[in-house]
């Protein structure tokens, strides 16, 4: 975790360029048929769940079997590769960037996973923590809870299948949760995010800043 | 006769259960599934078999020794029987209750279906004895619209190794006929069913035998698409996906979800199918279709 951070420079940079920018590759190879166009806008998954579909991007067709691919976020399209509409594409192939407008919120989010030490999802799965970890921030509140490696922190749903996940990172607080119990984590999408506890000062003064700087 | 004869008999039957496969193939998937009651331990009575099997695992890993995958443990009666978010079970004299202990060897998306595995053994188990059993997603065996079997998977890491143990808690509701009265509307036994009480060691054999089988379906399955074997790719889906198809009546069903869904219960849907991964595909109300890859539903 750095101890330094230069916030002019982080916000300038945010202020200049308020934009995420996520690059939509191909999962497998197949024929590609695009269903969007350059700088149209777009969304992504909605509904209570997170159940709705986001925005058709495009098709992948391979042994005619037809891959429908679409937006994981909110934003518009840019630097869509229109030569390659009704090509035969190979896995990972580049095919647009989605770029998405970053709310306060969204800010915050960022630059705290770049000080807090994250904690990812081993698999796709759903996850809660596990009964002694939930009864103690039932009582105290999440940010009065400190771990350390090794401790079973989250348990893993899967089928029906509970798996212990054992904690792996630096020790320290429970500072931001990253999932809802109950609902599906892709695999390597944060869980938690954690503060060592004498830094827990300088995680409050970002959020401070941007939240009083940021319009 | 005692269970592990019973286990013995209904093994050496399996194969000539499978009439759509070729003997040696059948004999191939048997051997896999063979670490099966890799000893089998009989009490009278016990607390839960699952806490009882995760001490044996601890035990084995101080005294620095390997786990041999496969041992299970029988009880007459379990006096402190749990099931999943804390809810109680019952498990009097009477029923079948045990747990299967296995070194996860598998990779994830097989391991995924060991409670499929679990269900479809329980399912084909009380068929054989001939009632006509279906499985609701994930593994709640029922009949009539009752409960006849639960199963509790739970994974633990073990303590000096690191390794991956899968713990399959099953109980079957067999000749105990009397229920709480909070389960009397929703639990069956198959005594109740059959009109008859049941040989218990006769049952818990030949759900043994079944579970070798569908345990050792799970590692066939994953050898041969190890292979590249094209046959298996063209007989998608997963044969345990086919094989719990075969006993499910969930396809199909107007279900409320939830991941516990008797406390929470999240949304109500049409099930259109099973994925290959045994992930629920559901329908929403608006024509939208989502997956789950975990959680419980209620017929509606």
């Amino acid at each position: 975790m750095h101890d330094e951070i230069d916030f002019d420079q982080i916000l300038s940079q945010y202020r200049a360029d308020p934009y995420e920018y996520i690059e939509v590759t191909t999962p497998h190879a197949g024929r590609l048929v695009f269903k969007t166009s350059e700088e149209k806008p777009v969304s992504g998954p909605s509904g209570e769940w997170q159940h709705l579909p986001g925005t058709l991007l495009y098709e992948l067709e391979r042994e005619r079997n037809v891959k429908p691919v679409r937006s994981v976020v909110n934003g518009v399209v840019a630097n869509l590769e229109r030569a390659l509409d009704g090509q035969f594409v190979e896995a990972g192939e580049k095919v647009m960037i989605i770029r998405h407008p970053l709310k306060k919120r969204e800010i915050i989010d960022r630059i705290l996973r770049n000080v807090l030490s994250m904690f990812l999802a081993p698999e796709r799965a759903k996850y809660f923590f596990a009964l002694d970890i939930q009864s103690r921030i039932d009582k105290h509140g999440q940010r009065s809870i400190s771990i350390k490696p090794g401790d079973e922190v989250l348990t893993m749903s899967l089928m029906k299948r509970d798996t212990p996940v054992l904690y792996q990172g630096e020790p320290g607080i429970i500072h931001s949760v990253y999932f809802t119990p109950g609902a599906t984590v892709d695999q390597d999408q944060p869980l938690i995010g954690i503060c060592p506890e004498d830094k827990l000062p300088l995680i409050q003064k970002i959020i401070a800043r941007v939240k009083s700087e940021w319009e | 006769m005692g269970i592990i004869e019973a286990y013995r008999r209904a093994v050496s039957e399996e194969p000539g259960l499978r009439p759509g496969l070729p003997r040696e193939t059948a004999e191939e998937i048997l051997r896999y599934g063979a670490v099966v009651g890799a000893g089998i331990e009989h009490l009278s009575k016990a607390a839960r078999c699952m806490d009882l099997a995760r001490e044996r695992i601890s035990q084995a890993e101080a005294a620095g020794r390997s786990f041999v995958s496969g041992p299970v443990i029988v009880a007459d009666e379990l006096t402190g029987g749990k099931g999943r978010f804390s809810r109680q079970w019952y498990a009097p004299p009477g029923g079948l209750w045990l747990v299967l202990t296995l070194v996860n060897i598998l990779l994830p998306e097989h391991a995924a279906l060991y409670p499929l595995a679990a269900g479809v053994a329980c399912g084909e188990a009380i068929r054989h004895h001939g009632l006509p059993a279906t499985l609701k997603w994930v593994n709640d065996v029922m009949l009539g619209g009752k409960k006849l079997a639960g199963i509790l998977t739970e994974t633990m890491i073990g303590p000096v190794s690191g390794e991956e143990y899968v713990l399959i808690g099953i109980g079957i509701n067999v000749n105990n006929t009397s229920f709480a009265p909070e389960l009397r509307h929703s639990a069956g036994a198959m005594a109740q069913f059959g009109g008859r009480d049941f040989d218990l060691a006769e049952v818990g054999g030949r759900l043994l035998a079944k579970l070798a089988w569908n345990i050792g379906l799970l590692h066939w399955a994953e050898a041969k698409a190890l292979a590249g074997d094209r046959g298996l790719e063209e007989e998608m889906p997963h044969p345990m996906i086919r094989a719990w198809l075969g006993l499910s009546d969930t396809v199909g069903r107007k279900v409320r979800f939830g991941f516990n869904v008797a406390e929470r219960p999240h949304y109500c849907a049409k099930v259109v199918a099973i994925d290959n991964l045994g992930q629920l595909v559901l329908r929403l109300a608006d024509g939208q279709e989502t997956r789950e890859s975990g959680g419980e539903i209620v017929y509606l």
